[in-house]
């Protein structure tokens, strides 16, 4: 895995990575996902659920119902007229 | 020109999406909870009557719904996105493969899926300097989007497409208030080259100014000897332009991965038990076809409301078509607002003989005309004893002669003539009043006209 | 008294050996108990009264607003919650080197690893005579700090236990399960902690919780699992094979070849799924805040996250962001989710002619700090090699003490099929009626 490859991935977790830590990524990924390979060879038997036990047709009835305070949630935050401030778009 | 849509209508639940949060609140961050903020330790659970509803949009789209369903994670960073990843669905629909006909022309339907919206994003500041200000009640609220092949052929299409589909849309799943307003799309368009795509255009007239907007801009470009880009833009309302989209400057690679936290859904099941319910459009063409009637005239009715073409095709079953219409969107669409509410019957039934009567020529257009006024107005009680309550024995009888002034003119010889008043008056007051009342009443105008 | 706690006896223990990433400064009376009794709750599973850091500093001053399930019901049962155990962050290692709040120390050898992830859990039992522990496994994280610390681990089927107020590490693995000295505590907290919870979907779905009804008479024990042992944990566990014997539990060698890929898919599906759940720490909502909100959203939010990120939790992100990328997505992703269901497959078969499967939990016994420090991020990763595989299939797993090497304990791991932790009970009674667990020696 080069040094671009990384960076290219870091930038996509939002993680700014100095040098060094690049170079130490870049060797560790490299080890791991040689590792991972040995995937290759497993027969993939076309299952691909999402969870070990089947999970099915859980719902929820369309209720309104309220069990944490709106108004404690907003003291929580850093708000302006409560609305959340957040960064600037650009 | 090609254009395709994707469109985000709001689902009208009460809840939101995943969590018990309601999904009406005025007053900012008054609707959110530990879920919809996406707080550490929170948990999704699905609304099962937005998935219900995302089902029967799917099926009135004719398209494939598959046995089973589930959901997905979308990563990407944004002020607005409380996880950074959205819950969507992507490589699994509630429905593939269907179509939308729009003036006689058939739109293709790529899929339709349901997925959370994030929050609202008010920009405070000067343009491209924007600080954000989130407002998290959105988060969470229930979607379904509903991509298009790109099959439409200019702004205009575009537009009368989506305002029928919520017209539909309206009907399938409950009156959603301001949707025309509400209804957020990304639209492709490519002129002769590169697709273009306008991001975030929201309600019904930006989306075709925008798609003019930038029609003209492409052809301008091309026109120029200027090649027109692969790139997103943005709809600016305010100043009504597009413009390219630099906020996202890197390309995200979403990395989808399957939601582990609900499991999987069975919508064949659900498809199958749901009724079926005729929407107003395609209504308006069996109508049309049914009856040899004006399509556009159809459409009105539809529009007008279902009750009203209850009324239309209760009336053409009884009478010429073309008289059930003239008079379905004359005096009875007149009266409309006020008959509405009590339109079962008996007032419907009263309606329809009213008409029958009129076109039988037992009674005078202006007779009926009254009487429809009579009953809208509520001076006739629902069971239309109304129609020869007193005051309305005279009217019958004058009507009635307005129309067969020979009676006059044959009674200074044949005083029998009255008979045949009176004996209309007995059919249509069907024992209402007594023969010695009607003889007297009718012998009183004809003597009065004399 | 016996049992009895104080606020000084939690910091002095603290003190020596950081189990509590945060505990209470005031303590209820339990002169009373039982019925009530005192237990803790790793720092990801949220509670009232407490911050839920994760062993995360992106998570300081994260008080949440509501008590997870598991805190409800064990306060409900006159639980008093006395702190939240130290962990490695988000759950992402193997021997509770990667807190954000200080090493937790095995209360056995202070030199040596009390295991991970749910190392202050395993350490805090160890320490305190009649705890109990609320612990979360992923991929091993229950079983290695209760074998390293000589104390039981279990974790019960996914989906038994509402994982409602747990902090995300991989939703499809995480399993909230207990840490205890005895194994009638196991019998007395599962019940109390299990059952199906409206707020977790993934708990809906489970059949009823059974005690007792089954008694285990054979299981098997994979020669794959055998390899790369440390001869002294070989040596106890094979004369634990043959106690077992006694106790009238044969055991059969088998082979199950998908061992091989159990560690590979684990990691890749830990990590995809972990790298979207740790998307949401930004610095916004909850949590560290950022210096300068008036910068751009990408700028505000690398700077958060890359200042309060541990290493562990860059590399998984990384790694876990690249397995789900276009491109790779098929091969590792979508490839790890079809080997977990080739390795419930085989295990299935296995169980079907066996009670249950029998394997060491670590390879080795608890390692020194400086042994650690020269380990490559791989190498740690394979230590997981036994408990990973029952953890990636959802099957419920109890780690046992088995034996002892230098004064330090030996654990070994039994698996059962999904939802028969009766099983596990089973084994669990029959064995500590005839083995006697040693706990250190603790001053004050």
């Amino acid at each position: 895995m080069d040094l671009e490859e990384v960076k290219s991935v870091a930038r996509n977790a939002r993680l700014e990575l100095t040098e060094e830590e690049l170079r130490e990524f870049a060797k560790d990924l490299e080890d791991v996902l040689s590792y991972f390979s040995v995937l290759d060879k497993a027969p993939d038997i076309g299952k691909h659920d999402f969870n070990p036990v089947p999970v099915a047709n859980v719902l929820r009835d369309d209720e309104v119902c309220r069990d944490v305070d709106a108004g404690l949630l907003r003291d929580s935050m850093d708000t302006y007229q409560d609305m959340v401030r957040g960064p600037k778009l650009t | 020109m090609k254009i395709g849509l994707e469109v985000h209508v709001q689902l009208p639940t009460k809840s939101k999406l995943f969590c018990s949060c309601s999904t009406s609140a005025e007053e900012p961050n008054s609707s959110i909870c530990p879920t919809c903020l996406g707080f550490p330790g929170s948990r999704p659970s699905l609304n099962r009557r937005a998935l219900e509803m995302g089902v029967e949009i799917a099926r009135f789209l004719d398209c494939k719904i598959p046995e089973e369903v589930w959901f997905s994670r979308k990563t990407y960073f944004y002020p607005d996105l409380p996880k950074c990843f959205q819950i969507t669905q992507y490589d699994s629909a509630l429905g593939t493969d269907g179509t939308f006909i729009v003036n006689e022309r058939t739109i293709g339907i790529w899929r339709a899926h349901l997925e959370e919206d994030p929050g609202r994003i008010k920009r405070v500041g000067k343009a491209g300097e924007e600080v954000s200000l989130i407002d998290y009640n959105r988060s969470g609220i229930p979607l379904v989007e509903i991509v298009t092949a790109p099959d439409l052929t200019s702004p205009e299409e575009a537009r009368i497409f989506l305002q029928e589909l919520l017209v539909e849309l309206r009907h399938i799943i409950g009156t959603m208030a301001g949707d025309e307003q509400s209804v957020r799309v990304d639209a492709n368009i490519s002129m002769d080259g590169e697709r273009v795509e306008v991001k975030n255009i929201q309600g019904l007239r930006n989306l075709e100014k925008a798609l003019k907007f930038e029609a003209s801009r492409q052809s301008k470009m091309v026109e120029a000897g200027m090649k027109v880009v692969r790139e997103t833009r943005r709809y600016d309302e305010v100043r009504k332009v597009t413009m390219s989209s630099r906020e996202k400057e890197t390309e995200e690679d979403y990395g989808y991965i399957g939601e582990p936290d609900l499991g999987t859904f069975s919508v064949g099941v659900i498809a199958r038990s749901l009724g079926t319910t005729e929407t107003p459009l395609r209504r308006a063409h069996r109508m049309a076809g049914h009856y040899a009637v004006d399509f556009g005239k159809m459409r009105q009715i539809v529009l007008t409301s279902m009750p009203l073409a209850d009324m239309f095709e209760l009336l053409a079953q009884k009478v010429d078509p073309e008289i059930a219409l003239a008079w379905t969107l004359g005096p009875i669409s007149a009266n409309w607002s006020a008959l509405l509410p009590r339109i079962d019957d008996p007032v419907s039934t009263a309606l329809v003989s009213i008409i029958v009567q009129t076109a039988n020529r037992e009674i005078t257009d202006s007779e009926a005309r009254r009487r429809i006024d009579a009953i809208a107005s509520g001076e006739c009680p629902a069971d239309l004893s109304c129609v020869v309550e007193d005051g309305m024995l005279d009217s019958i009888i004058a009507a009635f002669i307005d129309e067969h002034p020979q009676v006059l003119r044959d009674y200074s010889t044949n005083p029998r003539s009255a008979n045949s008043v009176i004996g209309h008056v007995m059919k249509v007051a069907k024992g209402k009043y007594n023969s010695q009342e009607v003889v007297e009443a009718v012998k009183k105008e004809i003597e009065k006209r004399k | 008294m016996k049992g009895h706690i104080s606020t000084e006896k939690l910091a002095a223990l603290n003190e020596k050996y950081l189990p509590f990433a945060e505990f209470a400064q005031e303590l209820e009376d339990l002169t009373d108990y039982p019925p009530k009794f005192h237990f803790s709750a790793k720092d990801n599973i949220c509670a009232t009264g407490f911050q839920a850091r994760a062993g995360s500093r992106i998570l300081e001053g994260y008080r949440p607003p509501f008590d997870a399930t598991v805190v409800r019901k064990m306060r409900e049962a006159n639980g008093i919650l006395i702190g939240k155990t130290n962990m490695d962050e988000f759950g992402f290692g193997t021997f509770c080197t990667n807190s954000a709040f200080g090493i937790p120390r095995n209360p056995h050898d202070v030199e040596r690893s009390c295991g991970g992830s749910s190392g202050g859990a395993a350490a805090i039992t160890a320490l305190l005579d009649k705890h109990v522990a609320l612990a979360e496994s992923t991929g091993g994280s229950i079983s290695c700090p209760a074998s390293f610390c000589g104390v039981i681990g279990l974790t019960p089927t996914y989906g038994r236990v509402s994982r409602y107020g747990l902090i995300d590490y991989a939703n499809s693995l995480d399993k909230i399960g207990l840490i205890a000295r005895t194994s009638d505590d196991l019998k007395r907290f599962l019940p109390i902690i299990s059952g199906p919870d409206k707020k977790d979907p993934t708990s809906i779905v489970q059949p009823q919780l059974q005690l007792g009804g089954f008694k285990v008479k054979s299981v098997a024990v994979p020669e794959e699992a055998m390899q790369n042992l440390d001869p002294a944990v070989r040596t106890a566990f094979e004369a634990a094979l043959e106690k077992l014997r006694e106790m009238g539990i044969e055991s059969h060698r088998v082979s199950m070849p998908s061992l091989g890929f159990a560690l590979a898919a684990y990691y890749v599906l830990a990590t995809s799924e972990a790298s979207t759940n740790l998307a949401r720490y930004k610095g916004m909502l909850f949590g560290v805040r950022g210096g300068h909100i008036d910068q751009s959203f990408n700028d505000y939010f690398s700077e958060v996250r890359s200042a309060n990120f541990g290493k562990e939790a860059k590399r998984r992100v990384l790694l876990g962001t690249y397995t789900r990328m276009v491109g790779f997505r098929d091969r590792y992703y979508l490839k790890a989710l079809a080997v977990r269901q080739l390795v419930i497959k085989e295990y299935n078969g296995l169980m079907e002619h066996n009670d249950a499967i029998l394997t060491p939990t670590m390879p080795f016994i608890a390692p020194r700090f400086s042994e650690i420090a020269r380990m490559k991020p791989l190498e740690v990763y394979q230590a997981d090699f036994l408990t990973v595989p029952p953890n990636l299939t959802g099957m419920p797993h109890l780690s046992l003490p088995c034996g002892y090497h230098d004064r330090m304990p030996i654990g070994m791991q039994l698996v059962a099929p999904h939802w028969e932790e009766r099983r596990l009970l089973d084994v669990a009674g029959r064995w500590c009626s005839g083995f006697d667990i040693r706990f250190p020696e603790v001053s004050g």
